[in-house]
């Protein structure tokens, strides 16, 4: 008889640790789901986010691709020229998304001008990506030349000095999807992404991330 | 025994109560990412349906409202490399746009480029088609091209669907 209360005291204290083990992976497969959940968004979508600065200065993009090899690519030039990503390899890189009908973008356009010439002596180029065909069939020939129309205009009125590429939106899934212009991503001497910008930010702005590249 | 139950009910409790509240922040991190991409730019509010003369010329007016903190170009921007605002009816559609009547812009200026001048639309905006309907009940797919920005961003140019249940008496 004395034997029973020791059984019921075993079964309680067995009921409670399955309980326990129950919650513990059931909060382990909530985490789990909700870890790949994540992955496969910033995945599929690739898009960054907005984090606020320290001092709630400009807030600063944080693009999935920081800190990854920045997606491989060849356009052409405005001059018909075939231009890769690769072949800059060694050099500090701002790849820069723009469109002539982005406000921002040309508001910027004259401060890299300014920076590509301040740092192309120490190992510093710009490769302009034109996003201006965005709603541009492949085969709208008369469409794709009034694109690089516009483009080459603005690249001469601002005697820009660095290769300005065609057809940006045929690599844009790679970097992201690009829903806002200007986009920039920094890439260091050995083609990795060091850092992303959204949105018009300041010319110092700009200046900080290059030299962040230069010195990767 | 009964200090056993209680260690029993207690347990119980406490991690009920940690999960409910785990999972409670779970939503509400979920709710507050991707601050910045917006995606609908501008909304079709109104007409959906009217009733128009057949085949002579009939005034509708277009209700239209733009997503907060964003603009969009007028119809006459103030350089030719802007995006100016248009809206169209396709051919075929048993409705065809006599002509359409813009609202003037805004003038409006970048906080950073406080010279340079945009004619813009913020907030709703109207814009007044003036249709030929053929008898009978068409829905037309008209479409608005625009080109949306913010002040230190812009979004690439958009067409959307204006759909009108047109009816031609």
């Amino acid at each position: 008889m004395r034997s029973i209360p020791v059984r019921r005291n075993t079964l309680v204290l067995g009921a409670t640790l399955l309980i326990l083990a129950i919650f513990a992976w059931a909060g382990w497969a909530n985490w789990e789901y909700r870890r790949q959940e994540a992955e496969r968004l910033l995945a599929g979508v690739g898009q960054g986010e907005l984090v606020p600065a320290p001092g709630g200065g400009t807030p600063q993009y944080v693009s999935p691709l920081n800190g990854k090899p920045a997606p491989a690519f060849e356009l052409k030039d405005l001059s018909g020229n075939k231009v890769t990503l690769e072949s800059y390899r060694g050099k500090a890189v701002l790849i820069n998304f723009w469109a002539t009908w982005c406000g921002p973008c040309r508001i910027e356009t004259p401060w890299i001008v300014e920076l590509r010439n301040k740092y192309a002596a120490q190992g510093f180029e710009v490769l302009g990506v034109d996003t201006e065909g965005d709603d541009l069939q492949k085969n709208d020939t008369a469409g794709w030349a009034k694109a690089a129309a516009a483009a080459g205009k603005f690249v001469a009125e601002e005697k820009v000095p660095y290769p300005v590429l065609l057809d940006g939106d045929s690599i844009s899934r790679d970097y992201g999807g690009l829903d806002d212009l200007p986009t920039s991503f920094f890439v260091d001497r050995k083609g990795v992404v060091v850092a992303a910008q959204v949105g018009l930010t300041s010319e110092s702005d700009i200046e900080s991330k290059i030299e962040k590249a230069l010195k990767q | 025994m009964r200090f056993l139950k209680g260690v029993f009910i207690a347990t119980i409790a406490a991690l009920a109560a940690g999960v409910v509240a785990a999972h409670g922040q779970g939503l509400g991190s979920n709710t507050q990412s991707r601050p910045l991409l917006k995606t609908d730019a501008v909304r079709y509010l109104f007409p959906e349906q009217v009733s128009v003369p057949v085949g002579k010329p009939s005034q509708v007016a277009l209700h239209f409202r733009i997503a907060q903190g964003l603009h969009i170009n007028s119809h006459t921007p103030t350089d030719d490399f802007l995006i100016p605002t248009e809206f169209s009816i396709p051919e075929g559609s048993g409705v065809r746009l006599d002509a359409a009547t813009y609202p003037a812009g805004t003038v409006m200026t970048l906080p950073i480029d406080p010279t340079t001048k945009l004619s813009v639309y913020t907030g709703e905006f109207i814009i007044q088609a003036r249709i030929v309907a053929a008898a009978g009940n068409h829905l037309v797919q008209g479409k608005l091209h625009y080109q949306a920005c913010d002040q230190n961003q812009c979004m690439p140019p958009k067409t959307i669907t204006v759909a009108i249940d047109v009816i031609g008496k």
